[in-house]
């Protein structure tokens, strides 16, 4: 499961926008280490935190 | 023709047209003499200059993740500033750098694709957003690089079941040059 749909199935709330132009940056850098949360300023969410994620 | 050293620095007779080729250098020069109006017409500058794509073909990619577009041969690349091991063009010249990028995506049921130039790491410039059944989205931009540590790579962000990104030199790339120095 993508970093995103995991990180959807926890906040089923946020959409496309937010992570595109909004308070969320999800990035890959082509090296080999996989997506990570590059930003995370959402106003009233809080960063998923390692286990919420794994 | 007489020569006349005056004793303040300077040297008088010298007639017009009188010197030689290679008898005054860049260090003979007082900084910032060289105005717009001496450069002769057709002369251009020599700042880096480059064109980066993908041959790889088709790169799947994370959904709704921006993902660095890995652009791994070059056409040109005049001052080798571009490397295809980390997709990075980091100038050697300080000051405002003129990029053009297009990727070509894919995906089922993609409804946003959008390509980006990030300088340093960070999104800096957002491309054209592009909705369903368009086939590639563009972004250029001017930059400011400090000719030694800044760098841009170009990334894409992809909505779709199953993102990707073409190869081909003209299908997904980055170009750019120095169009002003600092």
């Amino acid at each position: 499961m993508s970093l995103y749909n995991k990180i959807i199935a926890i906040y089923s709330e946020l959409s496309d926008y937010d992570f595109c132009f909004g308070d969320i940056k999800l990035q890959n850098d082509s090296d080999g280490n996989g997506d990570y949360i590059a930003k995370w300023e959402h106003p009233t969410l809080p960063r998923p935190t390692e286990e919420q994620l794994a | 023709m007489a020569i006349t050293i005056n004793g303040s620095g300077t040297i008088g007779g010298v007639s017009v047209g009188g010197l030689p080729d290679g008898i005054v250098d860049t260090d003979m020069l007082a900084s910032a003499a060289v105005e717009q109006a001496k450069i002769a017409s057709g002369v251009v500058g020599t700042g880096p200059a480059f064109h980066a794509y993908n041959n790889s073909g088709d790169v799947s990619i994370s959904v709704n993740s921006f993902s660095k577009v890995t652009l791994n041969a070059e056409s040109y690349d005049t001052n080798n500033c571009f490397d295809t091991s980390n997709y990075r063009f980091t100038p050697n010249v300080a000051g405002y750098y003129q990029f053009t990028s297009r990727v070509s995506v894919g995906g089922s049921s993609m409804s946003r694709a959008l390509a980006t130039l990030a300088k340093n790491g960070t999104m800096f410039i957002y491309g054209n957003d592009i909705p369903t059944n368009v086939y590639g989205t563009v972004c250029d931009g001017l930059i400011y690089l400090n000719g030694t540590t800044d760098y841009v790579e170009l990334y894409i962000y992809i909505t779709a079941t199953n993102p990707q990104f073409g190869g081909g030199i003209g299908n997904t790339f980055l170009q750019g040059f120095l169009a002003r120095a600092a």
